[in-house]
Formats: C-alpha cells, sequence, structure tokens
C-alpha cells in the first residue's frame, strides 16, 4: 500500500463518522467542560459524525488534556496501545502543549513525551469553535490557517489599539 | 412539557452552523494576542517575557519568539503594554505541525 493509498483510506475511515475517546492526563477539567460543551445542543458534535466513546477499542481519535503527569504516563500509554489503527492523537489545551507545567519530577509538562501526537489545538480552554476546527484539521476536512498568521498588526490594519 | 415544546418552536433552532457558517459568539472568545512590533522595544519585549506566566513569550537577540501553543490568553501582557498589544481574535489555532505555532515578532531594537 503506498502512501496515497494510505493517506485515501484514512480520509475515507474517517471522512464519514469518527469515535473519540477523551483522556485527562492531569487538567483542571475546564477543557473538559468545554469538551462536555459539544455534544450539548448549541454545538451538536454528532450532526458532523462525531461520536464520543468510552472505550479506547472503539475510538478512532484520542483527545488529550493535560500536562501528562508523570503517575498517568503507563494510563496512557495502554489506552493508546489499545486502540485499533488507524488512529489520531490531539493535543489540547496549553497544558497540553507544554504551556502552563514545567518538566519536572510530578509532570512530564506537555503530551508529547509519551504520545506521539497529530494535532495541536492551542487554548486555555480551547473554546468549543476552536475544539470543532481542530477536529475538523485532524480528519482532514478544515484546512489549518494558523501557518500564515504572522501575529502582528499588519494583519489587522482595522482593528484599534485595546486589551487582549 | 408543553411549554417546553411552545419555547422551541418560538426560539428556532439554536444549533451552531459552524463550521460551514461562522458562528457569532467567535467575537467575544478569548484570543491569543498579536504584537506592534513599531511599539515594541527591546525593554518592552524582555518585561513581557518576564510576567508571562505560561513562558510563551521569550526574546532571543532581535525578535520575540511567541509560543501561540503555550499562551493562556491570561491578558497580562495587554495590561503591562496596552500600546505593544492588541487582541488577534483568532481562535482557530489547531495545527498539524507544532513548529506554526512559533511565531517570531521582531522587535524595534535600539541595542541588542
Amino acid at each position: 500500500m503506498t502512501v496515497e493509498e494510505l493517506r485515501e483510506s484514512i480520509a475515507r475511515q474517517f471522512g464519514r463518522s469518527l469515535h473519540i475517546r477523551t483522556l485527562d492526563t492531569g487538567s483542571c477539567a475546564v477543557c473538559e467542560q468545554e469538551i462536555r460543551l459539544l455534544a450539548a445542543p448549541h454545538y451538536d458534535l454528532n450532526r458532523l459524525g462525531f461520536f464520543f466513546t468510552p472505550a479506547p477499542r472503539h475510538a478512532d481519535l484520542l483527545l488529550v488534556t493535560g500536562p501528562m503527569i508523570r503517575a498517568f504516563a503507563v494510563a496512557a500509554r495502554k489506552t493508546y496501545d489499545a486502540m485499533p489503527g488507524p488512529k489520531i492523537v490531539v493535543a489540547t489545551g496549553a497544558c497540553a502543549l507544554g504551556g502552563v507545567y514545567p518538566v519536572d519530577p510530578f509532570t512530564h509538562g506537555a503530551v508529547d513525551a509519551v504520545l506521539p501526537v497529530d494535532v495541536w489545538i492551542p487554548g486555555c480552554p480551547p473554546s468549543p469553535l476552536a475544539l470543532l476546527h481542530g477536529l475538523g484539521v485532524a480528519v482532514g476536512r478544515l484546512a489549518e490557517k494558523v501557518r500564515d498568521l504572522p501575529f502582528t498588526e499588519d494583519l489587522y490594519p482595522e482593528r484599534t489599539r485595546g486589551g487582549s | 412539557m408543553t411549554l417546553w415544546f411552545i419555547r422551541g418552536l418560538r426560539r428556532g433552532v439554536v444549533t451552531t452552523r459552524y463550521p460551514a457558517r461562522p458562528d457569532a459568539s467567535a467575537a467575544s472568545l478569548p484570543t491569543p494576542p498579536s504584537f506592534r512590533p513599531q511599539a515594541l522595544t527591546s525593554q518592552t519585549a524582555d518585561r513581557l517575557a518576564l510576567i508571562c506566566p505560561s513562558g510563551a513569550l521569550h526574546r532571543d537577540r532581535r525578535v520575540l519568539v511567541y509560543d501561540v501553543g503555550r499562551c493562556t490568553a491570561c491578558g497580562r501582557c495587554a495590561a503591562e503594554a496596552p500600546d505593544a498589544v492588541i487582541r488577534s481574535g483568532e481562535f482557530e489555532l489547531a495545527t498539524t505541525d507544532r513548529s506554526v505555532l512559533i511565531k517570531k515578532i521582531p522587535v524595534r531594537g535600539e541595542a541588542l
């Protein structure tokens, strides 16, 4: 199977319906609140073909929050190993991306240290809209935009100065 | 039950159309800041790097290295230097490449 065939097969399998397993590796639970909101009527994740599943063996996508505390690393690895391939790992929130917590005897500091991350979703917490965009990026339905954002003023000439 | 049914009929569909159409609530989300290079001196950059609680900012010679992935949008940099830091309004920041989240902001510098 060539790389193109594999990519096409992943797009075909994940393009329609996808099951998500969430994994809390020591987050403050605000990311979980935002993830839970995805199932609420306003965002209604199921309309896009995403579903939450409690079993890693039924999951296609692992949505990881938190800074990956060392006590949880083995469990996270087991969860990842239990998932059938092809699988996607999404690091969610500033903790999982290496922000809030340093590398110390208690945490790995970022999800990358333990699991092979495919998609990163920044935000503290990422809003449900950001999570929807991240899930779209993960399955290849939405294009990523952040590559072209310079985060300097040149991009926003119409905005006036003010707070964040 | 009847009341809920009538209420539902009156309010219509509340589900957002995102990502097919933009969502109205996106304008009020807390978002990572962006910077004005003209107002960003090396002293300001150092000060911002010092107060950033999540280590998203540090200065590397003439650029302010800004890791958007680490930013928690707390707003302390905007409070510290309101003329150099503005709201970006960007929330679609998910990426398949971690390195594109690290932005390099040029610093208006006198000395290195």
